[in-house]
């Protein structure tokens, strides 16, 4: 290996005033980078998206010595070719001039590891290397001369076991002397050939663009054809030339090697870090050895075990969510019931306040309906944490991947749907584990399809109603059948229509399993949860607020069961309380907007009555209950179901029944998962696709099951 | 300067070539070029024009119908239509034989226009002519890995018995990985893969002449678990398939 030593072309600058100091992170993925960012920042640390795309933006502050020092950690990339979204990202990130950037490497994976760094160095960058892992690789064996590697790169080299905290100091230190005083680095030596092309474009290039990135990376960029750097210099006056230069240089390079340019480049890149290699590692650690994770891959990963398996985790996973998180969540619901009532105190009994009933059946109805879901999404992500941390994830996408990509999905959608079964606002949220943009979206929109939990009190109400008791288990089934058929149909549409595109290469590093740190774990599982209640909180509590207000006003004056009452019709006082409540929805604006609806919905076989419980169904599914119970003036529709179901069955003929259940599982999904699409996806576009996607299929669906249906009864 | 029709490339820059092509199709176009006709056509300022002009009117190859409309000279109008020709010739290579995009062929042919001999220009010709009575050999190409357009299928019907490097060859020399079995090792030869997934496969460690084993694969036989300089990796069938290998005899 040869490397020839250059000046230090650093952006820092001793002359401009004391500013806080910029690091980047970056590295492969799995390479413990994310580990080392939570060991660096702890719980200084902010969780975002990049505009545009569902890409994540982590940043954070950490002190070298006292001083703040910001940090970004860039998404995991194996290189920083810009095709993913995740590589412009990182790419955008080097451009705009970090002070350092730590790559980190996992020890035990040096080779594909340093190639990263390689492209950081011609980048430009200011890196240091970080090999973490540095514990695993010492107990297989490997040696690693860092002196060496530090005098062959010309940066500070250290070693960590981030996941313990260890080497953190070390690797401080080395931020810091890097910060201040660059040493000499060295230029990596692709070879005469390729060095001799990249200086004949780089000599070409015109001042400008990209000036945060080295005139080499942009030479290389440009040698390899990259769409974005020849757009950007097209742009410019003379930047026709070094076009020209890059596509003769390009032309010479692959007749002389026999071979395209990019696998050339490749190569020799690769032909880079081996150099590297041989002169500092030693004795290389023996890959061929079969390992314990290969052993447990034998049963883990087994062809016909697999799955099984995979079937056993996620059983154990939804059992923690939902069956563990029943008591905390009754307890948020007892103690929501407990402030409403404490509220409802300060008033005089039987008092009619606007105020108390914003504050009760607005807003702390509204928090609580935020609050619920907490219990689940805390249990579902610790339990997605420990499956990502420990290696699993990557061995479920690649036992599920088959059917999924059948459907223009991918193998990692499969947890998130079926999360969806429990609820779709964790489902979403777990489609974060989606690396690429169109299959996290296309996963996303057709969550809501799967029937959640909320739903299921409106087919216990419903189902009975319409189904004779033989038929009930077998139309359960068929409404949660139809729903994932639904899905995956609705999957492969989308992705040959608005998110068409050639699938992302689906080629995954399936990392050796390792055991999840509790600190990690707990990280992520309560940056999930900040990120919930503070960014789709608040949209819930406002949509909460005016599903209030169009549910309560305006109130009538006066009642028609008053004037039947005053003309001597006998009424118990529960009953005339029950018909009052049931004026009031009917005047009011949701009731208004009902029955303004109802020609809408008459196709589909549906009342005013429906209509308006569906718009109250909208705050969360089960909703739907409550407010079938009181437009039908049953004074307690908990216990009234049976009265309620008996009235709903006399009613409406069972049409009626399978085109409602058929309109509640497609429509509209409530308006926290709406309000997590959002969030999740970046747009309002995306979530109002989602919105008013669904409920037009819905309509659609259930018009044709109701009019074809009609013929034949 | 001197314009030369013998096998040597023309001695006049390319810029100056390429704007008597632009003028020689404004002409045929309109009758007639003006400056700015041309500055437009070709992205720059009227005063470069006008440099550019000067320069082709001391080679004698444009001349001022009027003030400001130029024609061509009998000389001009042979320079312009000599590397029009090759421009053709050339975009149809890159076109037709290559398979490469029209707009990419174009600026190939762009490029390489005001280099390309005479000879070289020849040949290509009769190359042509060939491929008119043999049109079956462009066919094989175009089908074969080696020379497969994105998206085609490989289907390389017409494939010669001494073609090693088409997987379809029914030796065992040469294949992709997709049809290899859980337990086999094999080294690449090629990877056919474009855009983003050759990109990610060479990230990955994926190079010529590296090992390869496929350790196991999914339920029904997909993905495939392959291990490459010591990591594990999940590929669908459609990204094996782009995976050339020769397995060691």
């Amino acid at each position: 290996m040869r490397l020839t030593s250059i000046a230090p072309t650093t952006t820092v600058s001793p002359a401009t005033k004391p500013r806080r100091l910029r690091v980047a992170l970056a590295g492969n993925p799995n390479c413990g980078k994310t580990s080392l960012f939570n060991a660096l920042t702890g719980a200084r640390q902010h969780v975002a998206n990049y505009p545009g795309v569902t890409v994540e933006k982590r940043t954070g502050t950490f002190e070298i010595d006292g001083e703040p020092t910001d940090v970004v950690d860039l998404p995991g990339t194996y290189g920083l070719s810009a095709f993913s979204p995740e590589e412009r990202v990182a790419e955008e990130e080097l451009a705009s001039g970090p002070d350092v950037v730590v790559v980190v490497a996992d020890s035990m994976q040096l080779q594909r590891n340093l190639v990263l760094l390689a492209q950081v160095l011609i980048a430009g960058a200011n890196p240091v290397l970080c090999l973490n892992m540095a514990d695993e690789a010492r107990a297989a064996g490997q040696k690693l001369d860092l002196p060496m590697m530090e005098k062959l790169l010309g940066i500070p080299v250290v070693e960590t076991v981030a996941s313990r905290g260890q080497g953190l100091p070390e690797l401080l230190a080395a931020v810091r002397r890097a910060a201040a005083a660059p040493l000499a680095r060295h230029r990596v030596v692709l070879g005469e050939q390729l060095d001799g092309a990249l200086a004949a474009i780089a000599a070409r290039l015109p001042p400008g663009p990209r000036s945060g990135l080295s005139r080499e990376w942009n030479a290389l960029r440009l040698l390899l054809d990259d769409a974005a750097v020849v757009a950007r210099l097209r742009a410019l006056p003379t930047g026709e030339e070094a076009i020209t230069e890059a596509r003769r240089q390009r032309m010479r390079l692959e007749t002389e090697a026999g071979r395209p340019v990019s696998v050339f480049v490749a190569e020799r890149t690769f032909g880079f870090v081996d150099g590297f290699l041989r002169e500092t590692r030693t004795p290389p650690p023996r890959i061929d050895t079969r390992v314990l994770s290969d052993r447990l891959d034998d049963v883990i990963a087994h062809r016909y075990l697999g799955l099984p398996i995979f079937g056993a985790v996620l059983y154990a996973i939804f059992w923690l969510t939902f069956t563990v998180g029943e008591a905390p969540m009754g307890w948020i619901e007892t103690g929501i019931g407990w402030l409403g009532a404490l509220v409802t105190g300060f008033w005089p009994h039987g008092s009619d306040s606007l105020l108390r009933s914003l504050l009760v059946d607005g807003v702390i109805a509204g928090v609580g309906g935020v609050l619920i879901f907490l219990p689940n999404i805390l249990l579902l992500f610790l339990g997605l944490a420990l499956l990502e941390d420990s290696g699993y994830m990557a061995r479920a996408a690649f036992l599920t991947d088959r059917v999924m990509h059948r459907f223009g999905l991918h193998g990692k959608s499969f947890l998130p749907m079926m999360t969806g079964f429990g609820c779709s606002v964790p489902g979403i949220l777990a489609t974060r584990t989606l690396e690429n943009e169109r299959d996290r979206l296309t996963t996303m929109l057709v969550l809501p399809l799967m029937s959640c939990g909320a739903r299921l009190p409106i087919w216990m109400l419903l189902v009975p109603a319409f189904f004779p008791p033989a038929w009930r288990a077998p139309a359960l089934w068929i409404i949660y059948a139809a729903g994932v058929a639904l899905a995956l149909l609705l999957a492969l549409l989308l992705r040959r229509t608005l998110l068409r595109g050639e699938d992302a290469p689906f080629v995954m590093e399936l990392p050796p399993y390792r055991m999840p740190t509790l600190r990690s774990v707990l990280l992520k599982m309560l940056d999930r949860a900040r990120l919930y209640l503070s960014k789709a909180g608040t949209v819930i509590l406002g949509i909460s607020i005016l599903l209030w207000a169009a549910t309560s006003s305006p109130k009538p004056s006066s009642y028609r069961i008053d004037s039947r009452v005053a003309a001597g019709e006998a009424v118990a006082a529960a009953d005339l309380a029950a018909a009052r409540t049931a004026e009031e929805l009917e005047f009011s604006v949701a009731g208004r907007a009902g029955r303004f609806l109802e020609p809408a919905f008459a196709p589909l076989g549906y009342d005013w009555k429906m209509v308006t419980a569906m718009i109250g169904a909208f705050a969360a599914k089960e909703v739907f209950v409550a407010q079938m119970g009181i437009v039908y003036s049953i004074a307690d529709p908990e216990e009234g179901t049976e009265g309620l179901r008996a009235r709903i069955a006399r009613d409406y003929p069972p049409l009626v029944g399978v085109s409602l259940i058929l309109f509640l599982l497609i429509s509209a999904p409530c308006m926290a998962t709406i309000a997590v699409t959002r969030r999740e996806s970046g747009r309002w576009r995306w979530a109002l696709l989602q919105l008013f996607g669904l409920t037009g299929i819905a309509w659609l669906v259930s018009f044709v099951v109701y009019q074809v249906g009609r013929l034949f009864t | 300067m001197i314009l030369t029709s013998s096998t040597a490339p023309s001695l006049m820059s390319e810029p100056l070539e390429d704007y008597l092509e632009t003028i020689y199709l404004l002409v045929q176009e309109h009758g007639f070029a003006r400056v700015k006709d041309i500055a437009k056509a070709r992205d720059v300022k009227a005063a470069t024009v006008s440099i550019a002009l000067r320069k082709l009117d001391e080679a004698r190859l444009v001349n001022y119908v009027r003030r400001e409309y130029i024609g061509l000279t009998t000389k001009g109008e042979e320079a312009a239509r000599r590397i029009l020709t090759r421009h053709r010739l050339l975009t149809r290579f890159f076109e037709e034989v290559l398979g490469m995009p029209a707009h990419a062929a174009g600026e190939q042919a762009c490029a390489m226009e005001h280099v390309l001999t005479d000879e070289a220009m020849d040949r290509m010709v009769r190359f042509f002519e060939f491929l008119g009575t043999c049109p079956s050999v462009l066919k094989a190409f175009g089908q074969c890995p080696v020379g497969a357009r994105p998206g085609d299928e490989h289907s390389c019907g017409a494939y010669s018995p001494e073609c090693a490097r088409c997987s379809l060859n029914p030796k065992e020399s040469s294949m992709s990985i997709a049809s290899m079995k859980p337990g086999q090792s094999a080294i690449v030869t090629q990877i056919t893969a474009t855009g983003a997934l050759r990109q990610r496969l060479l990230d990955m460690g994926i190079l010529p002449e590296t090992a390869i084993d496929v350790e196991r694969s999914g339920p029904g036989g997909h993905p495939l678990w392959i291990r490459c300089q010591g990591a594990r990796l999940a590929l669908r069938r459609a990204e094996a398939s782009n995976i050339l290998v020769r397995r060691p005899a």
